[in-house]
């Protein structure tokens, strides 16, 4: 048998071999599943730290770990709390009201969004706490839309850039799953799960229909990683994993992070970034704490609270300079805000398959992912399984017109159901837009967020097609009846990225143009969406941003501020015969520095984004 | 004539009318509780299983039902309407009930509220208390003086039109009928679908953590997992029922 390099060993082992440069399942206690932070460093609100994240979800507590892993000194301020999933989790759906945004927002347009449970998250591990766990990577294909199929806007980078960072990231989660042929074709450092009954249904009708599918993938652990344990299979993984077993950024990268001197800051509500005026730079940012404001200061700010709330801060941090907020300009802020449309279609069968066991994600098809000309749209859909329990399930009896008797038979009727979900791909729209509410405020006196939603005609027909393919894959499968619930799933866009500050928020490097130490670190920076589950991508964006921002330096402060003696050794020390972490700033490349340089007309802001830019080919 | 489970002819969509048969049919409850004594699973009890659940669990799940909270949001005019609304659309007709708004009450007492509003809605709360009223003019046009009052038939038929965003006059004028049924009717099934009784009657196994699901094969159990049935025993039902 011949080992295929660093993946087949890894096969063999598994669990017991360590991702490089992240040690957090070997850092969570093995007798109870709390982060340990005794250790965390505590940083001064005087002191300016290198770094401020605002969120610690899949964008901020990544970004930290790789950070401090160069020596940066980070804060990271989260308006929620550090579970202890021991005492704040429970295998409840009802009980579990904690893990998710519920402060008010106000939703609108023709076909408004619901959020809180449905797609936003808080505290420490932000929404991949109470995400299902499928994890696939986007296809090259979602990186140039416009180019290929007229459609939504070709990303600044492409696939290629965030490979290498799937990859890293795919082993510290880590992800199981089989070997996956579609997108670009790669395998899993663990194995794929068994699945349950009704996936072993639903796969075999997929079968009679020519459609394939696959078993993950899942940021589950299949056999044990670290001090993290193997699956139990309980299903509430939309309710926070008590295991530990499912990734979150909680387990995955928090660990690691505190261990190498990063302070996650909890029930912080940031209100504001603060921008000195004179130079447009960054300073810090302001935040409630028990309920007292505070300033806590620093050289470079990183928001990552996500599609709505990065918005809503960048649009309430107006000042003289600044008036409609910042990185707002051109109006661009909160535009393209994009949701994946994810009907539900259950199949009733007639022996028992009891879909509240395993875990809800179990089998997959990208099969309809790419642009098909014979479906009659652009752009297309996966197919998932979704283990819907109780509560989940009488919703989904409810929106096919039943109540009362009807209702409870249903219900009653629930061992009998199998269901599959799809992630249909709807299109960056331009009106599709966070704002802030007009008269409305939380309770610290900030105007909330509002989202406007309005589907196109493409998307319509995206989602009638994929709820018919479900359908006939569920009756292929001798499905005796069928109920269907149309819903969405997800959360990207709204400060997208792009190559010119007219259309865009921020750049290729992630920095808001126009502001030099102001960068956006989390999914609201993506220009499209695939029909693939976020939180990987906006996982590898942050991995690759870290990879940027240690080869350049942070101009913030007029004259540049240096990095810290302190940084630069750590730096030194982690690379080890590599490029340092310091270096001259550096000229504008031909490509992305040109573009930006040609609409740089006055702000010193621009000229030293434009300066910071550096050549892609050192990523990857 | 015994029914099969297997068969799936009992399913409302499959039935004339898009109604089931009346529940009267079903086993009655032997082990434990369900939500009017009737269901599927008649020796299947999810509270004999608590031993095995982590603490947080089991406290957050005996809670809802060993301290069903007063109702201290709702004014009693509010109550006995939409405590009406609840068991209709529940079809909650008879004791043992879950006391589904008591669970409402208690959170929106506690202003734990969804995460979202619709900019053409007021404050949840608001809407819970603009539905009770919309309810009650929604009666009168049936000529009853109010929905708590009325017959179980125009219950059932102003609960129906409420459904289907057909309420007009009055309150309906301002209030999205449609938007407000979804604001009710999530706050209604988490409450009930939440409840242990519930558990039973639908036999859904329930928290498993620390010890997992073994078995998830096609018409597989964990050896606690209740074992359908669909017919009612003629000689336990009489012994259960006392009427020997």
């Amino acid at each position: 048998m011949k080992l295929g390099g660093a993946y087949g060993l890894r096969t063999l082992a598994r669990g017991a071999l360590r991702p490089p440069g992240n040690d957090s399942a070997f850092l969570l206690d093995v007798h109870r599943r709390a982060v340990p932070t005794e250790r965390m460093a505590r940083y001064d609100d005087h002191y300016p730290v290198d770094l401020v994240i605002v969120g610690a979800g899949a964008g901020g507590a990544t970004l930290a770990q790789r950070l401090a892993r160069r020596g940066w000194k980070v804060v990271v301020l989260e308006v929620g709390p550090f579970w202890d999933p021991d005492e704040d989790w429970v295998s409840d759906e009802a009980g579990s009201h904690d893990l998710y945004w519920t402060d008010q927002r106000v939703v609108g347009g023709k076909d408004p969004v619901e959020l809180g449970k449905n797609n936003s998250g808080r505290g420490v591990g932000g929404s991949m706490v109470h995400y299902a766990g499928y994890c696939p990577r986007f296809h090259p294909s979602d990186f140039e839309t416009r180019s290929r199929d007229g459609v939504g806007q070709d990303w600044p980078i492409a696939y290629g850039e965030l490979k290498r960072h799937y990859e890293l990231l795919e082993l510290e989660l880590p992800v199981a799953g089989d070997y996956w042929p579609w997108g670009d074709p790669h395998r899993y450092p663990h194995t794929a799960h068994p699945v349950a009954g009704g996936a072993e249904l639903a796969w075999a009708g997929a079968l009679e229909l020519g459609i394939e599918m696959r078993v993950g993938p899942v940021g589950i652990t299949n056999g044990s990683f670290g001090n993290r344990p193997h699956c139990i299979y309980r299903g509430f993984c939309l309710q926070g994993c008590k295991v530990n077993a499912k990734a979150s950024p909680l387990v995955t990268h928090v660990p690691d992070a505190i261990a190498h001197g990063v302070e996650i800051r909890t029930d912080c509500m940031v209100t504001r970034v603060e921008v000195d005026d004179s130079s447009g730079a960054v300073t810090g940012v302001r935040y409630i704490s028990g309920g007292s404001e505070r300033l806590q200061r620093a050289d470079a700010v990183a928001v990552a609270g996500y599609s709505i709330e990065t918005p809503r801060l960048l649009l309430n941090s107006t000042s003289r300079r600044f008036p409609q907020g910042l990185g707002n300009s051109s109006d661009q802020v909160g535009r393209c805000v994009m949701v994946q449309g994810a009907p539900q279609v259950a199949g009733r069968f007639p022996e028992e398959v009891r879909m509240y066991k395993a875990p809800p994600p179990e089998i997959s098809s990208e099969q309809f992912y790419e642009t098909d000309p014979a479906r009659g749209f652009a752009r297309g859909f996966s197919i998932q399984t979704v283990g819907p329990l109780p509560i989940g399930w009488a919703e989904h009896v409810m929106a096919d017109g039943h109540w009362g008797q009807a209702l409870r038979e249903y219900a009653r009727d629930y061992n009998h159901w199998y269901t599959l979900g799809a992630l249909s791909e709807l299109l960056s729209l331009t009106d599709n837009r966070v704002t802030l509410a007009s008269g409305v405020n939380d309770q610290n006196g900030i105007p909330v967020a509002r989202m406007d939603y309005s589907q196109c005609e493409n998307d319509r027909k995206n989602i009638a097609f994929a709820k018919r393919t479900l359908r006939e894959i569920l009756e292929a499968a001798g499905a005796q009846d069928i109920l269907t619930i149309d819903r969405y799933a997800h959360l990207v866009g709204g400060c997208r990225m792009g190559t010119d500050p007219e259309h865009s928020v921020v750049g290729p490097d992630h920095r808001v143009w126009g502001i030099p130490n102001l960068l956006i670190a989390d999914g609201s920076v993506m220009p499209t969406q695939g029909s693939a589950n976020p939180a990987i991508t906006i996982m590898a964006l942050a991995s690759r941003l870290a990879d940027k921002l240690e080869r350049k330096l942070l101009d913030g402060r007029a004259g540049g501020r240096r990095l810290s003696a302190r940084r630069r050794e750590a730096s030194r020390d982690e690379n080890r015969g590599r490029a340092s972490g310091v270096r001259p700033r550096s000229s504008p490349t031909p490509g992305g520095g040109e573009s930006a340089l040609r609409r740089d007309h006055t702000s010193a802001g621009r000229r030293s984004h434009a300066a910071g830019q550096l050549p892609d080919d050192q990523v990857g | 004539m015994a029914r099969d489970l297997r068969d799936a002819a009992h399913l409302p969509n499959l039935r004339e009318g898009r109604q089931p048969a009346p529940p009267e049919e079903l086993p009655r409850q032997r082990n434990g509780v369900t939500p009017q004594m009737h269901g599927r699973y008649p020796d299947y009890n999810v509270l004999d299983e608590v031993g095995h659940w982590d603490d947080a669990t089991r406290r957050a799940v005996l809670q809802r039902v060993e301290n069903v909270p007063p109702v201290r949001f709702f004014t009693d005019a509010e109550a006995r309407t939409l405590g009406c609304f609840c068991d209709v659309v529940l079809a909650q007709d008879s004791e043992p009930k879950i006391p589904v708004l008591n669970m409402v009450d208690a959170k929106l007492f506690a202003g734990k509220l969804d995460g979202f509003r619709y900019d053409d809605m007021p404050d949840d709360r608001e809407t819970w208390r603009l539905v009770a009223r919309g309810l009650d003019a929604a009666a009168r046009q049936h000529r009853a003086q109010e929905f708590a009052s009325t017959s179980w038939e125009v219950q059932r038929q102003v609960v129906d039109a409420f459904s289907k965003g057909q309420l007009q006059g009055e309150v309906w004028d301002d209030l999205n009928p449609k938007r407000a049924w979804s604001v009710l009717m999530r706050a209604v099934l988490s409450a009930f679908y939440s409840h242990p009784w519930a558990w039973n009657e639908i036999g859904f196994g329930g928290p498993a953590y620390p010890r997992g699901y073994a078995r998830f094969g096609i018409g597989q159990r964990e050896s606690w997992e209740g074992a359908p049935a669909f017919e009612r025993d003629p000689v336990q039902d009489v012994q259960q029922r006392g009427l020997q």
